[in-house]
């Protein structure tokens, strides 16, 4: 069987490295590699949009393309080309980081032995066939499974929504009067055909747990919100059960790095399964706190007085589809899912979830999630390769409506497109996005902490705006927006101050900003 | 002062008739259709204050029905309630975004969507309306 030819596209700017690579080929059988040479990235990219290339051999330092940028580039142009990155003998760490933005293998140059080029790049192209083809498995595995979960509810809601119809048409009293035994049986009817709804939609929020659709969008997030919308929420079954529910949040608790969609979602869940499984005159509490031995993380905890669970279980009630016998409705059981989505949600805001009980004792959930911290999210910036001193701009983008006013729709749908713009118009891969700050006025701003000087900041702005002025998707919502920078003026770090403080001081400089900022929108929209 | 219209198209029969019955207590007219060809006919022909919308439907979806609507000048203005059972997570945003004031989804809860239809008609909040309209029989819609 005579084997294709395979089609190595080279991009190198180093002579000498060329001649070596070329060299290491001399020893394979005529026609098994043809090799297309390149110097610039951007030829590179010309030659990978025609197609026909196998395999990529790219070196991280080229004349116009530097670190993981030349990756994300040639990876644009040519998803589906495995690649192999060249680098030199002291860049591992980036190699490694080559990896993990989809490059299939790395060598380092002057290690490569003889044989082994053509060896690795035979063996990329056959592990990138095997990932292509079990990722497509999986997507249609996936895809049948999500089908399926659409079907099955989707088949379920339209009974169930003539039934609730008429249920109601009847206790409202539309088709003529009840008497009491009547009408508090048709109540009966209807509890259960909302507890019906409930699991339907459990269902089908599991089939988005597990395809990673539920979205978790990190930003800062206020918990004692969260907690009283979630209290709230639940004060009336609470109520009807003759449960005393209580919350009780820690002055001055700081914000969490968290979705707020989600951590409500989670407390809901929490305080829900609380408020059922605590017998008439029992007491369910949500209480928030900074964890005792680390101060780096927010506890918030349900308790209530119910039956409690058996200490063998409790790491096996977060498990999918555990239940355990609900005493109130006479060994009705749930879907088990509950549980089992909240330490989902929970674990991927970088939190953890236990719980401690002893029966008869009442049960307590507790929930971490990590403070918000400017620190830790500019530190790797600021950390790598002694860039401490290094001069800091901070690019702050507005975006409000024509109409004056930004709805929450709004928000939700292009707050993501916005966040890929900018992302993609930071200077480099050092520069920070960061979260959303937890501000909620008539615009949205999004910022923006650059490792550069007021030159650059100017640069960062303009290619935002015209970026912006570009999308299509900003132009339909109608979307107007503007752009700022300024430059802290951070200075050298004096002898006395360790390198902790200088952050804390940097992070300092960068909140206030962000303060003015949002102050200055406050203001002009009360 | 005469009743707003309301066009229901679902092509569930006890959807419709529970329908009906809600809407006529809260003294609204109600017209009906069960497929995407015939709500259009329908609409052309009452030419209601609001449509009531089903996604599945025989003969085209709800977004079709919709497409059809804009290019009717006389009937591209009239507001559109999307009541659904399919996945919400796809199709609220695909509905508000085709012109439908909201996308609900079923089973829906009464009072919820006759908020959003006085507010789809610019008419004032109020209570759910009960009894006084109950005792004459309701006919059974087509």
């Amino acid at each position: 069987m005579s084997e294709k030819t395979v089609q190595v596209l080279l991009v190198e700017d180093n002579a000498g490295d060329v001649r070596l690579l070329r060299e290491m080929f001399r020893t394979e059988k005529a026609d098994s590699f043809e090799l297309t040479h390149l110097l610039r990235l951007k030829d590179a990219e010309t030659h990978l949009a025609k197609g026909g290339t196998d395999i990529m051999l790219l070196d991280m330092g080229l004349p116009d393309g530097h670190g993981l940028e030349t990756i994300r580039r040639a990876h644009a142009v040519a998803p589906g080309v495995p690649m192999i990155v060249l680098t030199g003998l002291d860049d591992e760490v980036l190699a490694a980081e080559a990896m993990k933005e989809g490059a299939q293998d790395y060598l380092i140059k002057g290690q490569i032995e003889n044989r082994a080029l053509p060896r690795a790049l035979r063996h990329a192209i056959e592990r990138h066939r095997m990932q292509t083809e079990s990722d497509l498995i999986r997507a249609h595995q996936m895809q049948f499974k999500d089908e399926f979960f659409s079907h099955v509810s989707h088949e379920l809601r339209s009974p169930l929504t003539a039934i609730r119809q008429f249920v109601t048409i009847l206790l409202d009293r539309l088709a003529g009067e009840l008497n009491a035994e009547q009408g508090q049986y048709l109540e009966i009817v209807l509890r259960n055909v909302k507890q019906l709804q409930a699991m339907i939609n459990d269902l089908f929020e599991i089939s988005g747990v597990q395809a990673g659709k539920l979205r978790v969008e990190l930003q800062c997030t206020s918990v004692s919100d969260a907690i009283a919308y979630a209290a709230n929420t639940l004060q009336g079954a609470a109520k009807a059960k003759g449960v005393a529910l209580s919350t009780d949040v820690e002055l001055q608790l700081p914000s969490v790095y968290a979705d707020p969609t989600r951590l409500q979602q989670i407390l809901i869940i929490l305080l829900d399964n609380a408020v059922k499984f605590t017998p008439a005159n029992g007491v369910v509490k949500i209480q928030a706190r900074i964890h005792e031995e680390d101060p780096s993380l927010v506890v918030v905890e349900v308790s209530d007085s119910g039956c409690g669970i058996s200490p063998d279980l409790t790491e096996r009630i977060f498990e999918r589809l555990f239940q355990a016998s609900d005493p109130s409705s006479a060994g009705r059981k749930g879907l088990g899912l509950g549980l089992y989505i909240c330490k989902d949600l929970v674990t991927r805001q970088g939190g953890t979830i236990v719980a401690k009980s002893a029966p008869a004792q009442g049960a307590v959930f507790s929930v971490t999630f990590p403070v918000f911290s400017l620190v830790s999210l500019i530190a790797p910036a600021l950390r790598r390769d002694g860039r401490t001193e290094a001069p800091i701009t901070i690019v702050a983008t507005e975006v409000g409506s024509q109409t004056g006013w930004l709805s929450d729709e709004m928000r939700r749908d292009q707050c993501r497109e916005i966040r890929n713009i900018l992302r993609g118009s930071l200077h480099s891969d050092i520069d920070v996005l960061l979260p959303k700050m937890g501000f909620a006025g008539a615009v949205e701003l999004f910022f923006i902490v650059a490792i550069t000087d007021a030159i650059g900041g100017e640069a960062i702005s303009k290619r935002i705006r015209k970026q912006l002025d570009s999308s299509e998707p900003i132009k339909q919502a109608g979307l107007i927006f503007s752009t700022s920078y300024r430059s802290l003026e951070v200075g050298k770090r004096n002898a006395s101050e360790s390198s902790e403080d200088h952050l804390e001081n940097v992070a300092a400089r960068i909140q206030e900003f962000m303060n003015e900022q949002i102050a200055s929108r406050t203001v002009e929209n009360d | 002062m005469t009743n707003k219209k309301i066009l229901i198209v679902d092509d569930d029969p006890d959807i419709r008739l529970g329908m009906n019955v809600r809407l006529r207590a809260n003294h609204y007219d109600t017209f009906f259709a069960a497929d995407a060809l015939s709500s259009v006919a329908e609409a052309r022909k009452h030419e209601p204050d609001l449509i009531i919308l089903d996604l599945g439907l025989p003969a085209g979806d709800g977004f079709v029905v919709m497409e059809r609507l804009k290019k009717i000048p006389a009937l591209a203005v009239i507001p559109v309630i999307v009541i659904s059972a399919r996945d919400v997570r796809v199709n609220r945003e695909r509905a508000i975004k085709a012109g439908a004031k909201t996308f609900l989804q079923k089973p829906v809860d009464d009072a919820e969507l006759l908020a959003w239809i006085r507010q789809a008609l610019g008419e004032p909040p109020s209570a759910l309306k009960k009894p006084e309209a109950s005792r004459q029989p309701v006919s059974q819609p087509r």
